[in-house]
Formats: structure tokens, C-alpha cells, sequence
């Protein structure tokens, strides 16, 4: 059941990445970037289940999923207001449709406005699934983010 | 009667890319109203005749759910035509929406050729000349 969550993050990321934005995931080798800034986007759901769902990434990843959302031209800049709407609706979507894809049809979920911050340091992001199956670890081209899965109780 | 549009979503990139791919399938549309909220929306509507609206559900202030239960109230406003435009994927959700006379259903994400086809028949429009093979490229929603 806890592989299967992790399996269900991975999938719901890489899909709504690609329909989205149009971005893939990649196998690099789990190298996190240093001296990037980090992004830090939290959604809840409620209904028959309730949990969290919480995106760590980096600034540079919420630039480029906002240009390819926005169809920029490259070397057009976004700005912090524009990436910080762009993660959140990524992350209203994404929550969207974990819940189907983990709980199915049936039920009726409410999701919260999202929330995002920006962390004062690099985060520790978890490289064993293993150790924590409720996380889904993921390279887009080149980035390194890590969606976090909390059921509430 | 007009063929313009109301945006309703909360997220200015959304209501951005939702523009975008209006503009890029290419109907005979005219103008496109944004709105971030069912309050603001029910501004516009107070100031521009619209033909389709196209409404998220999670919004602050008034929510999709909400904005479409004052309009279904008002005489002025409920025959015109909204288009759900959400990540919601619950079957028992959207019998509700439908429940509450939405005109239209559609699941973010989703590519432009779908809204296309929820739009055609409410718009009555024609796509403009030319249109027929559209180059989706990036243009997923």
C-alpha cells in the first residue's frame, strides 16, 4: 500500500507535468542543486480521507514550469509573482488528481486554496523510497523536487 | 448576441493560459473578460453582456460552486452558459455541477482541441478559416 502511494505521486507528477507544462522527468543521478533558492507549495484535501500533499523545488524549476504555462519566449524573465501562481495551481491540479487516483470517483474532496513559501535554507530531500514511501523523488529536466504525502488521521 | 467571454479563476496564469488557448483554437471569439473570484466575476457581468463563462471551483472569496448558485438565481443572469473549468474528478461533484445547470464540464488539465469542442455549440460559432488543423505544440491546459 505505501509503494503504491509512492507509485501514485510519481505517476500524478510526471503526468500532469507533461499535459500541463509540457515537461518531462528524467533519470539523472540524485545530485540536488546547492545555493539554489527553494520553493515550498502545500495543498490539504478533505473528504472521506484527508491529508496534505507538499512540493519542494527549486526557484529555477517554478520559472520554467511558469514560461512553458505562459508560452515565454526564452530569455523573457517571469517574475517571483507569476512563479509562485504558476506552483500553486501546478500543485492545486496535481492534488486534483491524487485524490481521484488514489481514493477514485466516489467521493467528493475539498481542496485548500495552496500556500507557498520560500525556504530560508536547502532542504534535506529524501533519496531512499524505501525509507519514506510516502515520497515521490523526481528530476525534470535537470531539477530535483520532492513531493511529500501526509494522511491526516 | 455577443460572442465574448468571462475568465473566472483566481490564478492570473491560469486565466493567462486559458486566454491563450482560447485565442489559439481559433473560434470566432470576441472579447475575453478575466475575473479572479465569483465576486469579481458578478462585477463584470454587471458591466459586459458575455456569451460563455468558463469558471474554476477553488476559488477564495466566492467559489465556482457558489458564484453558479447566485447567477441560477438571478433572472438577468442564469441562462447564460458556464463551463466548469476544474481539477475535480468526482463523480458525485460534477452530477452536482450539472445538477446546478452547468452547461459544461471540463478536467485541468486538458489539451485545447477538448475546449474547443465544449465551446463550439454554446458559442454557435464557426472556427475561422484555416483552423481546421490546429498546431496544439505546447498548448496543453
Amino acid at each position: 500500500m505505501q509503494v503504491q502511494k509512492t507509485s501514485i505521486l510519481t505517476t500524478v507528477l510526471s503526468e500532469v507535468l507533461a499535459d500541463l507544462a509540457f515537461m518531462f522527468t528524467d533519470d539523472g543521478e540524485f545530485d540536488p542543486p546547492v545555493g539554489e533558492r527553494w520553493l515550498d507549495t502545500s495543498i490539504s484535501y478533505q473528504g472521506s480521507e484527508s491529508g496534505s500533499l507538499r512540493l519542494t523545488c527549486t526557484n529555477t524549476f517554478a520559472a520554467h514550469l511558469t514560461a512553458n504555462l505562459l508560452g515565454m519566449e526564452s530569455g523573457e524573465e517571469t517574475t517571483e509573482q507569476e512563479s509562485h501562481d504558476a506552483v500553486k495551481e501546478f500543485m492545486n491540479i496535481v492534488c486534483g488528481q491524487y485524490v481521484t487516483a488514489a481514493f477514485g470517483t466516489e467521493d467528493v474532496f475539498n481542496l485548500s486554496i495552496p500556500e507557498v513559501l520560500e525556504l530560508p535554507d536547502t532542504p534535506e530531500l529524501e533519496d531512499s523510497e524505501e525509507e519514506s514511501p510516502d515520497v515521490a523523488l523526481l528530476s525534470v529536466e535537470g531539477q530535483w523536487m520532492q513531493l511529500l504525502h501526509i494522511q491526516s488521521a | 448576441m455577443n460572442n465574448d467571454i468571462l475568465i473566472v479563476d483566481d490564478s492570473a496564469t491560469i486565466r493567462s493560459m486559458m486566454k491563450r488557448t482560447v485565442r489559439m483554437i481559433d473560434l470566432d471569439v470576441g472579447e475575453i473578460y478575466e475575473a479572479a473570484n465569483g465576486i469579481e466575476a458578478l462585477a463584470r457581468l454587471s458591466e459586459h453582456e458575455v456569451a460563455v463563462m468558463l469558471v474554476d471551483i477553488n476559488m477564495p472569496t466566492m467559489s465556482g460552486i457558489q458564484l453558479l448558485t447566485r447567477m441560477k438565481q438571478n433572472d438577468k443572469l442564469k441562462d447564460i452558459p458556464i463551463v466548469i473549468a476544474s481539477t475535480e474528478g468526482s463523480q458525485k461533484r460534477i452530477d452536482q455541477l450539472h445538477e446546478l445547470g452547468v452547461a459544461g464540464y471540463i478536467r485541468k488539465p486538458f489539451q485545447p482541441e477538448q475546449l474547443r469542442e465544449v465551446l463550439i455549440p454554446l458559442l454557435g460559432v464557426t472556427q475561422n478559416a484555416g483552423s481546421e488543423n490546429i498546431d496544439i505544440d505546447d498548448g496543453s491546459f
